[in-house]
């Protein structure tokens, strides 16, 4: 065996207290397609941060040839010729194809002659086999034309080791099938690829090896041929699953609060359909790229479905703006505390009310702070809030207690239907299990819950129903009782469809 | 000791900061020249500028709203010159008054509906309205000037009404009361800081960012019109550079006030505080023969140091922009 191009050698990474990746190690060879694949979560992404120099493995190390090198930064990476590129390529819209491949390049100097820079750019394009024009202006490309752009760029600097995150999640599939050429061309000319990826079939397709990468640990690397989708599976989900997670009773009704008909967001997700009823928890699951927020950013009014129906406690709706969802009482805990769901700079007191703050307004419109502060230290203390007082900025609070106050918020409108996205992302196992009891609580009072969770431990505890996705498309709903993890991963990566049991004729469990 | 303490932390923050430096300033006036602490120089100081203040009032709803509305000088100077238009072809000056408020409000709408309906920057927006309403400002009126307005409204701007207070300052003092109110304590109020916060927290949490963001162009529209008014009765003639670059010496006293420029921070006891000192300041500066440029220059100094303040005192933001997907 030749020495490998990189290698990471017993590699430990931690943030503080959490340990991203744990004595992993594996070989990159020169002229091979490798994948790596694993859950959201299991550690790829560090993977290819420490490869790419923007983290610094906490133990271990990063071989390059063999010898052990300090990967200072991405630019150091680069020079030591392991480049990545991501879902979203980084390309300059108004430069045109030739100058984008060049954009960082430091030879051509300070003058670049045109002439020249083109027809570089043209034998790179040419390397990988895409039709290109190099005179034509970047904002006009489609993303698989904009990502052939970030090859030809890493080519034109001596790549050895190209790294490619996800690259066709955005794609469609005749974009993705010439990527997945361009890839297998550069590991002809000897490139080493790195291939991340959800799409199971595309790994089959392209790779040489495989590594699984469960929880930060190294599982195992294989040649492809040794290996079978639901091996690789198993692999990725562990055999032995961790029951963390307590299943609670389920606290279903017959009634349906919420019905869905072939919801569709043209070019988003299609034909979306399953009954919510009173007590019930339903899971939504699936991968990154499967859609299901957008399907509760409709059903929430943010981004209106353009076919399909809803029908809510029995009268057809239409839902098109946040505040006649919430008058139906539909409230939606949404997945990024940061952007979307908290205003940082101010108070707790301010956000526990935000969304009904014409509760406390009196018929002039002067707002009665005394009965806000109540309001707010009572959902202190019910949730368990961990704060000396509710008039602190909710932006110095852990990642657990702003989620608790951003449920306090939407827990305050008391909703019938709560859409929970991502309800435990970031925030520690202590707080997770707080999180679900409320969840679990809301149900049992007669509330319907509709929860998007990447963490399938999550999902098989929480659902008593989990509706998987995969890119826009519904998979199954599978009953709580007879899923496991294998069975909703299959599911989520597209190696089977369900055919039962469909929301039609779905009872709750 | 406690109170002390206190005094302290209320200097801490930025409208003690104000307090104090305003203390400061009134003594220095007061101690170099004597006529500075009268009434009438006091009132006569607040006259010279009453139509920025008024307006500064709104343009902080703007700005903490995280907008901005660089049409104000010219919806003045528009809605002076559309008055004197008027006046000068025989319209009653009563009606005339009536049509300018409606041309603010209209003007306010055609900014409300490019920013909120259009999802247009503020910044561009209301520059081209600047440029058009100035524009049409200039058309009405040319550049020679209209005078000879009925006496009932010179006295406006002129006359005092309520003992020595003149028509302006008691509409001030009006104003700032109820804006303060609404800003300060209502429901309204706490939507204009959340939307400049976040503006996408706002609208995921039922706020119509857009009709409140419309609202306030088209206050901030009406109430420049009736500064204009104000003005032309004030100096009792209009042409067509009324106001001509009003609009930074509001956003001046704003941001001196304390209000963020992206929004979300800030008060109206920090703009009311700014007006004082930077009404003061100048006032003191013009008793002791300081020239206007002079005093100018002084005033940007003082801009630029209530800029960096809160950057001295707080940690750098990591504003890095990171990756979608963070593992773990």
């Amino acid at each position: 065996m030749p020495e490998p191009v990189l290698s990471l050698d017993h590699v430990s990474k931690s943030f503080g207290m959490t340990h991203a990746l744990s004595d992993v190690s594996m070989d990159l060879h020169a002229g091979e397609v490798h994948a790596i694949v694993g859950e959201n979560g299991a550690g790829k992404s560090t993977m290819i941060k420490i490869m790419t120099g923007i983290h610094q493995p906490s133990s271990g190390a990063v071989r390059i040839d063999g010898d052990a090198v300090t990967l200072a930064g991405p630019q150091t990476a680069r020079d030591r010729g392991v480049v990545a590129i991501y879902q979203e390529p980084m390309v300059f819209p108004d430069l045109d194809v030739a100058e984008n491949i060049f954009i960082s390049s430091t030879k051509e100097g300070w003058f670049q002659n045109r002439r020249d820079l083109r027809r570089k750019a043209h034998a790179l394009i040419d390397r990988i086999g895409m039709a290109l024009d190099v005179d034509q202006v970047a904002s006009g490309l489609t993303l698989a034309e904009q990502q052939a752009v970030e090859i030809a760029r890493a080519l034109s600097q001596d790549v050895r080791v190209l790294i490619m995150d996800e690259p066709t999640a955005a794609l469609s599939a005749h974009e993705a099938a010439q990527l997945r050429r361009v890839a297998r061309t550069l590991a002809e000319e000897g490139v080493s690829v790195v291939y991340i990826s959800h799409r199971l079939e595309e790994v089959f397709e392209i790779a040489d090896r495989v590594t699984v990468i469960r929880d930060g640990q190294h599982i195992s690397t294989r040649p492809i041929d040794e290996t079978t989708p639901d091996g690789m599976i198993a692999e990725m989900v562990g055999r032995e699953v961790g029951n963390y997670f307590e299943k609670a009773p389920t606290t279903a009704t017959p009634e349906v609060l919420l019905g869905v008909r072939d919801l569709t967001l043209d070019g988003t997700y299609e034909n979306i359909s399953f009954d919510l009823h009173r007590g019930e928890v339903l899971c939504m699951a699936g991968l990154i790229g499967a859609r299901r927020t957008d399907v509760a950013l409709s059903l929430f009014g943010i981004a209106p479905a353009t076919g399909g129906t809803v029908t809510y406690k029995g009268a057809e709706v239409r839902l098109t703006t946040p505040r006649q969802a919430m008058d139906l009482g539909i409230a939606y805990v949404s997945e990024d505390r940061r952007k979307l769901g908290l205003a940082m700079e101010m108070p707790i007191r301010d956000n526990v009310t935000l969304a009904t703050l014409s509760r406390y307004q009196s018929r002039a419109g002067i707002i009665d702070r005394a009965a806000e502060a109540e309001t707010a230290e009572a959902y202190r203390q019910r949730l368990n809030i961990r704060t000396p007082d509710v008039e602190i900025d909710v932006g110095m609070l852990s990642g657990g207690n702003q989620q608790k106050v951003m449920l306090a918020k939407w827990l305050n409108m008391e909703p019938e239907l709560l859409i929970f996205d991502e309800p435990t992302r970031g925030i520690d196992i202590g707080a997770k299990a707080e999180v679900h009891d409320l969840i679990r609580d809301f149900a049992a009072k007669g509330g319907a819950v509709l929860v998007i969770s990447s963490d399938l431990p999550e999902v098989l505890a929480m659902g008593d129903r989990i509706l998987v996705m995969r890119e826009g498309v519904q998979m199954g709903i599978l009953d709580a009782a007879d899923a496991d993890q294998e069975k909703v991963m299959a599911l989520a990566t597209g190696q089977v469809r369900s055919t039962a049991p469909d929301a039609r004729e779905g009872e709750p469990a | 000791m406690t109170r002390l303490s206190s005094f302290a932390t209320g200097l801490r923050s930025w409208e003690g900061f104000l307090f104090a430096a305003l203390l400061v300033i009134l003594a220095v006036n007061a101690a170099l020249t004597p006529e500075f602490l009268t009434v009438a120089n006091q009132i006569n100081l607040f006259q010279l500028s009453i139509e920025k203040v008024i307006v500064a009032l709104v343009m902080t709803f703007i700005i903490i709203n995280a907008e901005i509305d660089l049409s104000v000088g010219a919806m003045m100077g528009l809605s002076a010159c559309a008055f004197g238009w008027m006046f000068q072809n025989g319209v009653d000056a009563r009606l005339a008054c009536l049509v300018c408020l409606g041309i603010g409000i209209a003007g306010g709408a055609l900014n409300g509906y490019f920013i909120a309906a259009m999802a247009l920057p503020s910044l561009v927006v209301t520059l081209a309205t600047l440029i058009g309403f100035r524009g049409l400002a200039r058309v009405l009126v040319e550049d020679r000037g209209i005078t000879d307005f009925p006496d009932w409204f010179d006295a406006l701007g002129q006359a005092p009404m309520l003992g020595p207070l003149p028509f302006a300052l008691i509409a001030f003092g009006v104003l700032f009361v109820f804006l303060y109110v609404l800003l300060q304590k209502t429901g309204f109020g706490r939507r204009t800081y959340v939307i400049g916060t976040n503006r996408d927290v706002a609208d995921f949490a039922g706020i119509d960012s857009r009709r409140h963001k419309f609202i306030l162009f088209v206050a901030s529209g009406l109430i420049s019109a009736f500064a204009g008014l104000l003005y032309a009765a004030r100096v009792g003639a209009v042409r067509g550079d009324v106001a001509l670059g009003f609009e930074l010496d509001i956003i001046t006293i704003v941001l001196l006030g304390g209000v963020s420029i992206f929004g979300g921070k800030g008060s109206l006891t920090g703009t009311l505080l700014s007006i004082l000192i930077v009404l003061n300041l100048r006032n003191g500066m013009a008793l002791m023969n300081i020239t206007g440029h002079i005093q100018t220059g002084v005033i940007g100094l003082l801009l630029i140091g209530s800029v960096l303040a809160p950057r001295l005192r707080l940690p750098r933001f990591n504003r890095a922009a990171k990756p979608k997907e963070v593992s773990p």
